[in-house]
This record gives structure tokens, C-alpha cells and sequence, in this order.
């Protein structure tokens, strides 16, 4: 009996660990909903006030202004010569690769593909998260915790206005700058790498960009740019308004919480990217 | 807001005009940029250009996606532009063509698809006669095929056919073998004792018969021979047949020297004789003229004797009176 009893204990002990796994499971689930929940939220509480007339009085411009001159001052030129760099190695490997191959005529097409299409705009938007959004989530944190900014739970639209939405309209600013500047000089980069300093490759050139530009992929282009440069604005913005009401974050270390926003930051950008290749190439 | 002005980005440290204006400076470049850039790709597009249609009919559209061009002498001179299925069941590819490249394609144009092992697929245009009256808008053309990755099936087919028949040849039981084996006893009949007579006889006796004959055949050689000597002797010798022969020849030519005198003799004779059947022909001549002479005169007479006897008185009369 005693031994019949032990065996019906060890079960039920198993059957308990079990059921403790799959609660935690689902309170990371349910966590990880409430936080989607509020990202999105929070997104449409700012495109709200992008359309908002009164977001763009005086004292709020001046605070735009402010923001996207700062994000993009420090951005612009270092992420232009960066991808410069990049670009002119990637694009000589291409079209070196392409010739040896026998294959030089698809070397435009393919550098327009990867280049413009798939390279710049991941890199601009992980960029501008690196260098400007996701500071500018952690000052805001940093604000909140001193106390000088009061947002009670992202409900105090003055507040949002003043500081949040500049921060935000400035990372989805910069995104769209970088990646217009760095694909427009990719392409230019293209021409001279593959026809060298003469505008008799011109016609050609501009036939390949217009077959790879068809409407379906210019259209993609533009939306990935778009969600691409509203992610990297919204979600570190969205960590900094609402983590501190979880109670969960009171048991973690400053610098976990923000490599937890950092990584969900990237892991919605790979989203974004996985979602358009199969757009563009299914 | 309670920022301690440390905080405060660099930027709100300028005039608040000065940053506004730079950012609506970044706001002008940036819209300058999309704009370009929307402007280029529909100039890219082909947007603004002027074109007309062609159509182009294929059993199958595989491989031929909207956008890639056509090619006249590797030269882009349209694009497709629409790709749809027609009530036969054919792929209708529907090209755009610029107005100021459509001088190129003729009515007599051909015009291909060609699907490579390596690459995408091509549409090619070929104008033999440049000359012919230009291509309407809206022609409907049928695309010849030519897809190399359909041939590996048939060569594959073609490879393994050969290579079967390969097979048969080589086997152990082929006529191949069987025509080596024979060759090599052939070889090795041609090594033996009879050589190539005994590959070719097949059998030592017969050998050995048609050596014998070969003996026989020389031997009565060698006596042809001598009595051909000898007829040489009998004919050209001193006192051979050529010699009387040639007697002969000469006496024969002296009797036709004489006959030809002979002859000559005959045409005098035959020259009078012409000469005298001539001088008969005057004197025929003579006679008809002499014959008309006396007929006239005897006429004459006649009358003059009627005359005579009119005139005469004793007249007879030479009516008869019938009772």
C-alpha cells in the first residue's frame, strides 16, 4: 500500500511540474500579447497625433524640428559613407562574380536586388534603432523613473506630444531619409562600378532599374520602408511609456530590459523582411 | 516639462528658426528624392514614351514574365506588357513597343522565344528586309519556340539508344565478336603454313592443287613464249611472209599507176563523145528550123496549085448530084 501510495505521489509530483510549465507558458504567452497589445496601441495613439493639428503648434514643432535635425545630424553622413563603403565591395564582388561566370548581363539586376531592395533598408532601419531610436527609449525611461515625465499609462497626450512623438517622427524620419540617400547612391554607385564615368550606358541602366522596379516590387519597397522605420520608432518608445507597470521588470537588471527591447525591436524587423521576400519572390 | 537644460538635445541650443528651417530643409531633400526617384522609375517604366501594340502568340508562355524585353539585334526595342490566355488556348503577350524603336520590326519581321539552359527567358526580333512596309499597331505575330532545355529529353532519349546499341555490339554473343572471332582466325590462317591461299581456300590440298596449277600455267608460258619466237621468225625473218608481202605491195602499186593512166585516157574519150552529142543537139537545132522552111513552102505550094486550079478554066465541077 505504502508502495502504491509513493508511486501515486510521484505521479501526481510530475503531473504538478507539468502544470506549473504550462502556466508559466502561458503567462509568457499572455505577456507577450499584453505587450503586442500595447505596442499596437500605443502606434495608433501616435499616428493619431501625427494627424492632429494640434501636435504641430508652436512649441511642438520647435521639439520636432529639434528631434529630427539631431537624429538625422548624427546619422546622415556616417551611414551614407558607411554603406558607400559597403556597397562599392558588395557591388565589385557581384559584378566581378557575375563576368567570371559568363553572367555580367544579370550583375545590374542583381545589385539593384540585394542592394537596394533587401541590404539598405534592413540596415538603415537597424542603424537608426542602434544610434537614435533606442537611446532616445531609454532617456525616456530614464525620464520616467526620475519622475519628470508623468505619462499615467500612456493616457497624458501632452506629455506624448512634448516629448514622445518628436523622438518617434524623427527615428521614422531618419529611417526614410537614410534609406532614400543610401539607395539612390547605391544606385549611382552601381552605374559607375559596372559602366564606368560615361553616359552611354545610361538607356541600359535605366531599362534593367525599370524591369527590377516593376509596381508590385516599388510598392513593397514602400511599405517595408514604412513598417521598417515605424518599428524602430514606435517599439522602443512603446517599452519606455509601459514597462514599468509590469511587474515582472521590477525583478530585472536595467541592462536585461533593454536587451529585451532590443531584441523584440529586431526580431519585429526580421518579421518585416521575411514577410516582404516572400511578397517579392513568391 | 522639468528637463534640467543639460538634458536638452544640442539642437535647442540654436534659435528655434534655424532648426526649423534646417529641418524643413531635410523635409524639401527628402520629398526631392522620392519625387525624383518616382519621377525616374516611371521614365524607366516607360511611362512617358509613345507606344504601340503587338501581340504575340505561343503555344507557351512559360518562362515570359511582364516586363522583360524584346530584342532586335540585342537592342531593347519593346517590353511585355500583359500576358493572357486566348479563347484557343494559346499565351497572347501583349507587347509595348516605343513609337521611335517600332521602324525596326517589318511585316516580314520574325520574331522568337527562347528558353536557355543558363538565364531567363528571351524574345528576339529579326528583320530580314528592312525595306518592307513597317510592322501596324496592334499586329498579331506567331513566336517561333526554341527551348533548349526541351531538347535534353530527346538527346538523353538519342544517348541511351546509341549507348544500348553500343551495348549490343559489344556483348559477348554480338556479330561484332563473332566477326572478330573470325578475323583472327583469319589472322591466324594467313600466319600459317599455306599463308593468305590457305585463309582464302580454306584446305592444304587445295592449296597444293592450285600451286601445281600455277606450275603447269608457267611451264606452258615458257612454250607460248617459244612459238611465239618462232612465228616471229616465220613473219619478220629473212625470208619471212612481211617480205613477200611488200613485193607484193609495190607490184600492186605500178597496176594502179597504169590504171589511173588508163583512166585518164577513158575522159579524153568521154570529152569528145560530149563534144560530138553536142554538135548532134545543134544540128536537131537546124533540122526543126529546115522542117518549118519546107512545111511553110509546101504550104505555099499548096495553096498556089488551088489557086491554079480555081482559076483554071477547066474547072471541074466536084459537086455530086444526087438522083
Amino acid at each position: 500500500m505504502d508502495r502504491r501510495a509513493s508511486l501515486s505521489g510521484k505521479a501526481f509530483d510530475k503531473a504538478g511540474v507539468e502544470l506549473k510549465r504550462l502556466q508559466h507558458l502561458g503567462q509568457l504567452a499572455r505577456g507577450w500579447l499584453v505587450r503586442a497589445g500595447r505596442t499596437i496601441r500605443f502606434a495608433a495613439v501616435v499616428l493619431s497625433l501625427v494627424i492632429s493639428p494640434t501636435t504641430y503648434r508652436q512649441d511642438n514643432r520647435d521639439a520636432i524640428a529639434t528631434q529630427v535635425v539631431t537624429g538625422l545630424g548624427a546619422n546622415l553622413l556616417w551611414f551614407t559613407v558607411l554603406c558607400a563603403l559597403v556597397g562599392v565591395v558588395l557591388i565589385r564582388i557581384v559584378v566581378v562574380t557575375a563576368l567570371s561566370y559568363g553572367l555580367s548581363r544579370f550583375a545590374l539586376e542583381m545589385v539593384v536586388r540585394v542592394l537596394v531592395l533587401e541590404l539598405i533598408p534592413l540596415t538603415a532601419a537597424v542603424f537608426v534603432a542602434l544610434r537614435c531610436t533606442l537611446p532616445d527609449g531609454l532617456e525616456v525611461a530614464e525620464m520616467r523613473r526620475r519622475g519628470d515625465l508623468q505619462l499615467f499609462q500612456g493616457q497624458d497626450l501632452e506629455a506624448l506630444q512634448r516629448e514622445v512623438l518628436p523622438r518617434v517622427m524623427a527615428g521614422v524620419f531618419a529611417v526614410l531619409m537614410l534609406v532614400a540617400v543610401s539607395c539612390l547612391m547605391a544606385l549611382g554607385l552601381a552605374y559607375l562600378n559596372i559602366y564606368g564615368f560615361t553616359p552611354w550606358g545610361f538607356a541600359g541602366y535605366t531599362r534593367v532599374v525599370g524591369q527590377v522596379f516593376s509596381p508590385a516590387v516599388s510598392i513593397i519597397l514602400v511599405m517595408k520602408t514604412l513598417a521598417f522605420s515605424l518599428a524602430v520608432s514606435v517599439i522602443p518608445m512603446a517599452s519606455a511609456v509601459y514597462d514599468n507597470v509590469d511587474t515582472a521588470l521590477h525583478g530585472r537588471s536595467k541592462a536585461a530590459r533593454e536587451l529585451a527591447s532590443m531584441v523584440r525591436l529586431f526580431s519585429v524587423i526580421l518579421l518585416f523582411e521575411v514577410v516582404s521576400l516572400m511578397f517579392n519572390y513568391y | 516639462m522639468n528637463e534640467s537644460p543639460s538634458e536638452q538635445p544640442a539642437a535647442f541650443n540654436g534659435s528655434s528658426a534655424g532648426v526649423q528651417f534646417k529641418a524643413a530643409l531635410l523635409l524639401l531633400l527628402m520629398i526631392l528624392l522620392v519625387g525624383g526617384s518616382v519621377v525616374y522609375l516611371m521614365y524607366a517604366r516607360g511611362v512617358f514614351e509613345a507606344t504601340q501594340k503587338l501581340v504575340l502568340v505561343a503555344d507557351d508562355s512559360e518562362g515570359v514574365v511582364v516586363g522583360i524585353d524584346l530584342t532586335f539585334s540585342g537592342f531593347p526595342v519593346g517590353r511585355v506588357s500583359q500576358i493572357e490566355l486566348s479563347p484557343e488556348g494559346n499565351a497572347r503577350m501583349i507587347m509595348e513597343i516605343p513609337r521611335r524603336d517600332a521602324h525596326w520590326l517589318r511585316t516580314s519581321s520574325i520574331f522568337t522565344l527562347e528558353r536557355g539552359l543558363v538565364g531567363g527567358t528571351r524574345l528576339r526580333a529579326y528583320s530580314g528586309i528592312l525595306t518592307d512596309p513597317a510592322l501596324e499597331d496592334g499586329a498579331t505575330r506567331t513566336l517561333l519556340v526554341g527551348d533548349a532545355s526541351a531538347e535534353i529529353p530527346k538527346l538523353v532519349a538519342s544517348a541511351k539508344e546509341l549507348i544500348q546499341n553500343l551495348k549490343a555490339l559489344t556483348a559477348a554473343d554480338s556479330s561484332l565478336d563473332a566477326s572478330l572471332g573470325n578475323v583472327k582466325t583469319l589472322t591466324d590462317k594467313l600466319n600459317g603454313k599455306g599463308g593468305a591461299l590457305g585463309a582464302i581456300l580454306g584446305d592444304e590440298k587445295h592449296t597444293e592443287k592450285l600451286l601445281t596449277a600455277l606450275d603447269r600455267a608457267n611451264s606452258l608460258l615458257a612454250k607460248v613464249d617459244i612459238l611465239a619466237a618462232k612465228a616471229d621468225a616465220q613473219v619478220f625473218g629473212p625470208s619471212g611472209v612481211m617480205k613477200d608481202a611488200q613485193a607484193t605491195v609495190v607490184q600492186l602499186n605500178a597496176l594502179l599507176v597504169d590504171a589511173r593512166a588508163s583512166l585518164k585516157k577513158v575522159d579524153a574519150v568521154l570529152v569528145e563523145a560530149q563534144a560530138v552529142g553536142a554538135n548532134a543537139k545543134a544540128a536537131t537545132t537546124d533540122l526543126d528550123v529546115l522542117r518549118v522552111d519546107v512545111e511553110s513552102s509546101l504550104r505555099k505550094v499548096d495553096h498556089l496549085i488551088n489557086e491554079i486550079n480555081r482559076k483554071w478554066p477547066f474547072k471541074r465541077d466536084a459537086e455530086l448530084k444526087l438522083p
